[in-house]
């Protein structure tokens, strides 16, 4: 989809607002109607959403988990379930485990907007947008690594399981001691790693020159300069709005009906 | 039956190449058998597909009569040792004598057997002066010596080494073969891959060639 394909920087932007957005309010309405603007933007962009959820499959049981405990600890609204006198489930603890899950929906689905943009744009981004270029090296560098991180976690866990050890049905106690032993390679790995790749980088003249000039430069059309002031003006009116009317007004006096 | 079977298996990565194209093996518990190719033919990943920590697209493998894909990866370490190419991956712990200790432990033997077995394997592979040291200033030698022990002391009924002399000096190659050739002794069979031929040679076994994904003898 060439058609709408827009400047990394105004990707970042997007992810910041939706996310920022997905942070301040609590409104399952509002935060229903920002999950829904996030898929359709990041559809437009051309984001494989798909595999995102694909990846998410194995946590569903998590977030049921999250929810139903959000539900037992809020205690508003009409109860559905109560035991003697402890209300186990009510109205107000079930939108407050939705809107839980949709804030992380938007989370996830507004930072793969990001992920249309390849790497090097992204980082070349992030020094356009006057972040030090040791940061953005940085989070180039977390990117990369990430697979070889996976792969060697992988490995690990195959590894300990090879021994004999039957990760799935060993003793509680023992679980925690065998999650250690787990963590060890890795840890000490990422530790070397990330020191061989410092001694490599200096040996390399890293940092040697103050200014670092860059064979990409991204430029900003006129489209992505709305893109990105359309998507500031409307998260800020949001946010703004949301505080000045909705909080405590008509919304929570519905949740906090008792009959 | 042999002890392991590989029929026809192919295998891609997620990239998609296929690496494997429908090879066939079989190996006989209680020899030695070798695995030779050149870097990049896929001596690794038929080693990793005859555990069964990758599964074939195509084919069976049989381990000890029994399917692969129906064992759990913690029974299978019950029957075979392997040890990965890359040592980092496979030292779980900081300290050289409890990267020994730690299995035994784990499975609940007693305190004066895991000790006795410890202090055997620190000595037959000559780490006893390093028993206390941070497994991550080991030498790339000594983290193979103490990566092979560390499965030793597991008492697998069979091995798959990959690549196990790499790395290590003549001394530490010889000790290897003799600690090896002790094992075949016992009955114990074992499948080495490398390139290492002069080492496979010494072993007297079997040897399989492969290039490109294909067993060509
Ligand atoms: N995780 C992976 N994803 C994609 N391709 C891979 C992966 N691992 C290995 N390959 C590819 O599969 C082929 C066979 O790899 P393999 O590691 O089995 O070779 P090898 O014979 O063990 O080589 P070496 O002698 O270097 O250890 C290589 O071309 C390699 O690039
Ligand atoms: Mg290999």
């Amino acid at each position: 989809m060439d058609k709408y394909k827009i400047d990394a920087r105004a990707k970042l932007i997007i992810t910041l607002c939706l996310s920022s957005i997905a942070v301040f309010i609590q409104n399952v309405y509002v935060l229903g109607f920002t999950l829904v603007a996030a898929i359709l933007i990041a559809m437009l962009l051309g984001a494989k959403l798909l595999l995102v959820l694909k990846s998410f499959k194995k946590m569903w049981f998590i977030f049921a988990i999250i929810v139903i405990a959000q539900s037992i600890f809020t205690n508003a609204g009409a109860n559905l379930i109560t035991i003697g006198n402890f209300s186990f489930l009510s109205t107000g603890g079930l939108v407050k485990g939705l809107e839980f899950v949709l804030r992380l929906a938007v989370i996830v689905i507004s930072a793969t907007i990001i992920t249309t943009s390849s790497h090097r744009e992204i980082v070349q981004g992030l020094i356009q947008l006057k972040v030090p270029y040791e940061v953005a090296f940085m989070v180039l560098v977390a990117i990369r690594f990430l697979p070889i991180f996976m792969g060697e976690f992988r490995d690990t866990v195959t590894a300990i399981q090879l021994r004999g050890v039957d990760i799935k049905r060993i003793a509680f106690k023992k679980k925690l001691k065998m999650y250690y032993y787990i963590f060890n390679p890795i840890l000490i790995n990422s530790i070397k790693k990330a020191h061989k790749l410092s001694v490599a980088m200096e040996m390399r003249a890293f940092r040697a020159y103050p200014k670092r000039t860059s064979y990409l430069v991204l430029k900003m059309s006129l489209r992505d300069y709305f893109v990105i002031l359309s998507s500031v003006f409307f998260t800020v009116a949001l946010i703004v709005a949301y505080y000045l009317f909705l909080r405590g007004g008509c919304f929570e006096s519905i949740i906090n009906y008792r009959a | 039956m042999p002890f392991i079977e590989a029929k026809d298996i192919s295998f891609s990565y997620s990239n998609g190449t296929e690496v494997i194209k429908e090879a066939g093996v079989s190996i006989e518990n209680g020899e030695f058998t070798g695995l030779i190719g050149p870097n990049g033919s896929g001596k690794t990943t038929i080693g990793k597909l005859l555990c069964g920590i990758l599964m074939p697209d195509k084919g069976n493998i049989f381990l000890d009569k029994e399917e692969i894909s129906n064992l759990e990866l913690c029974q299978i370490g019950q029957v075979i040792g392997y040890l990965f190419q890359n040592p980092d991956t496979q030292i779980f712990n900081v300290i050289v004598k409890k990267e020994l200790s730690f299995i035994l432990e784990l499975k609940g033997f007693k305190k004066s057997f895991i000790d006795y077995q410890t202090e055997k394997m620190l000595n037959l592979f000559k780490l006893s002066n390093l028993r206390d040291s941070y497994t991550f200033n080991l030498s790339y030698g000594e983290k193979k010596r103490l990566a092979i022990a560390s499965i030793l002391i597991n008492k697998p009924k069979f091995l798959i080494l990959d690549e196990p002399t790499t790395g290590l000096d003549i001394k530490s190659k010889k000790m290897l073969s003799n600690i090896l050739k002790k094992l075949l002794d016992r009955g114990i069979g074992m499948l080495v891959m490398g390139h290492d031929e002069d080492f496979i040679k010494e072993m007297a076994g079997r040897t399989i060639k492969i290039r490109e994904g294909r067993i060509i003898g």
